[in-house]
């Protein structure tokens, strides 16, 4: 891919349309506002804007997805620092050192270091991606069915691990997900399943309306259950300090160190910002010479966290594009955007259209940059959008949800869908389930069925040769690892 | 108040009884003429799917039925109190009734009754959240129908 400097030059033509700019600033605006709001995350931000994706054409509206995708993991932050409540589950590690700082007077301090931090870490991320994406899409361009369901099967059961209390009740959502995506007609043979003698149905249920109902309509009924809570808050210190470099360069390991790991636990199937951002602080903790200091309000507990779940942006994109695989329930959605425009994520993508994976490295690096300037503008802003009631918000996204959903195909039966999965998600989520293997199993589905029929075509009848390949043994090979870690590293220990 | 254990064994009976349905209507999954023999028949991976899922059912049923618990919820209930029930369901039935209200009367009166219901389903008095929540309805419809050019009937 890289030496194509046609392709350069197009994605640079691109991305300096003023559409493109506009939304570039757009979207992290957006996605800082969404962030800061307790209780809307990065998938229902970048739900929320998918229907206006219709109208855009490809590089401006990834390039306003991702900036949402970027800024509301940062946003996330300021709300968990200012109030002590993360803005989104990405941020829940940082409110133990960030809050603490910004109650003993020391706020500034405490939002540049989450700031700084999330910036190096999302650089350090794009830079990955860029170098690895290509690298992966060469291999995965050898990729047969066999390879597909071996990949698929690891993504679905590795996000099923890590979401929720309960395995049994993680496998229960992915199965789920995954039968829903059988429904319409069969693309092998046009066999009609499940469409109930409605027309809508041939195509199956519709990827964005469940998407948005699933994360956007749950969220309004669970957030309407608790919209009288009040929050306590005193604006005093809502005022950003940007470290010096030498206390950057007295941080350095820790931003190295939370910037790697945030990116490979991006790139693996499932694991979101959450995962990178905890990993990281409690890594951060067994490397500090003083562990102690840890949840009373220091610098490294904010940048550690803070590098790592901005990291987990670029690599959660090194499956989704590379492998057509999602590296979070952000990333499922994103996916969403990439099929809206007629393009299937894949190694093929990057031969095919290599200016669009320049615009998306170069995009990112400019968010990231960008996201500095304008988050330093946000966070005076921040007071006002904390205190907006939710009371406010959750009729408005609910609107959102509504109006999007129909302009995209003017249907009610997509309108009908998205209610339907939003009462779904909101059951489920009442009953104790996760919903990221219920969304990553929905877009899992048709890989995991095609893979599956057309490996047991090339078998022919024989175990042994469903498993005669290389890259899938190994990939079956690393989620046995996966699973099995814990107990191995236990006997070890015992040893 | 409704516990997660109760909650959860009526979930996944419904579930169990849901997926048994599918599956026999899976069975009359039939493709048609050159077609019917390539490869695996189209009701293979729904089926197995729903057999999947139906026994993640009844492993959940079976845990909260012995031990009480699943992922270390025993003893909680599935809302923390009464006024909390009422606002998340009343929210979900506000949600259906504006679904069926823009199918029966149209965009306008769905958006106009939206706000107030919600507003109203949450238990909020303040007039203030009403009148802000109106004023924003009119702007996502004037960004739909004037700057994205949308018919919203």
């Amino acid at each position: 891919m890289y030496g194509d400097l046609q392709a350069l030059m197009t994605a640079l033509t691109h991305l300096a349309q003023p559409v493109s700019l506009l939304l570039l600033v757009g979207g992290i605006v957006l996605g800082l506002v969404i962030g800061i709001l307790p209780g809307l995350g990065p998938p229902i931000a970048i739900a929320l804007a998918l229907p206006f994706t219709f109208y855009l054409d490809t590089v401006p509206s990834l390039i306003l997805l991702l900036g949402i995708y970027s800024a509301a993991i940062y946003g996330g932050s300021i709300s968990a620092i200012a109030v002590g409540i993360p803005g989104t589950g990405a941020a829940i590690a940082t409110v133990q050192d960030g809050h603490k700082m910004f109650k003993a007077g020391q706020g500034g301090e405490a939002l540049g270091f989450s700031l700084t931090g999330s910036i190096i870490g999302g650089l350090f991320s794009v830079i990955c991606l860029a170098l690895i994406s290509p690298l992966l899409a060469q291999l995965a361009a050898k990729f047969g069915p066999r390879e597909y369901l071996a990949i698929s099967v690891f993504g679905l059961v590795v996000v099923v691990r890590v979401a929720g209390k309960s395995l049994s009740k993680g496998l229960l959502m992915g199965g789920l997900g995954i039968f829903l995506t059988t429904w319409g007609l069969d693309e092998l043979n046009g066999t009609e399943r499940y469409t109930f003698g409605s027309y809508h149905l041939y195509e199956g249920l519709p990827l964005v309306p469940f998407l948005v109902g699933l994360f956007a309509m749950s969220e309004v009924m669970i957030g309407a259950e608790r919209v009288l809570n009040k929050i306590e808050f005193s604006d005093s210190s809502l005022k950003v300090k940007l470290p010096g470099l030498r206390q950057l360069s007295r941080m350095k390991s820790v931003l190295l160190r939370s910037s790697i790991i945030g990116t490979i636990i991006g790139i693996i199937p499932g694991e979101g910002a959450a995962v990178g951002a905890f990993f990281a602080y409690s890594e951060a903790k067994r490397k500090s010479a003083d562990p102690d200091k840890f949840g009373t309000g220091i610098p490294e507990g904010i940048v550690a966290p803070e590098t790592a779940n901005n990291a987990t942006v670029g690599g959660a994109l090194v499956p989704t594009l590379t492998l057509g695989v999602p590296g979070s329930p952000a990333a499922a959605v994103l996916l969403g955007a990439l099929l809206i425009q007629g393009l299937a994520p894949g190694p093929r993508l990057f031969a095919e259209r290599p200016d669009l994976m320049y615009s998306i490295f170069i995009g990112l690096f400019l968010i990231n940059i960008l996201m500095m300037f304008i988050g330093l503008i946000a966070i005076r802003f921040a007071a006002k959008l904390i205190m907006v009631p939710t009371s406010i918000i959750l009729p408005t996204v609910m609107l959102l949800s509504f109006v999007g959903i129909y302009s995209v195909s003017n249907s009610f039966f997509n309108v009908g869908v998205l209610l339907g999965a939003g009462i779904l998600g909101y059951v489920v989520r009442k009953l104790g389930y996760s919903i990221a293997p219920l969304s990553i199993g929905f877009v899992l589905g048709p890989i995991l069925e095609n893979a599956l029929r057309q490996s047991m075509t090339i078998a022919d009848g024989s175990i042994v040769e469903f498993f005669n390949t290389p890259i899938g043994l190994t990939i079956y090979a690393v989620l046995l690892l996966t699973i099995c870690w814990d107990r191995i590293t236990a006997l070890l220990r015992r040893n | 108040m409704l516990t997660q254990r109760l909650a959860n064994i009526v979930f996944t009976i419904l579930l169990l009884i849901a997926c048994i349905w599918f599956a026999v209507i899976a069975q009359g999954f039939e493709a048609s003429g050159l077609l019917a023999s390539s490869g695996l028949p189209s009701k293979f991976f729904p089926q197995l799917l729903l057999a999947f899922t139906g026994l993640c059912a009844v492993i959940i049923a079976g845990l909260y039925l012995i031990k009480g618990q699943a992922g270390g919820d025993s003893g909680e209930t599935v809302f923390a109190n009464f006024a909390e029930a009422r606002r998340g369901l009343l929210m979900m039935v506000v949600a259906v009734a504006c679904y069926f209200v823009w199918k029966r009367f149209g965009f306008v009166p769905m958006a106009a009754v939206m706000g107030p219901l919600s507003l109203l389903a949450m238990g909020v008095k303040a007039i203030s959240h009403y009148a802000i929540v109106l004023a924003l309805t009119v702007l996502v419809y004037l960004v739909f129908t004037q700057l994205l050019n949308i018919q919203l009937t």
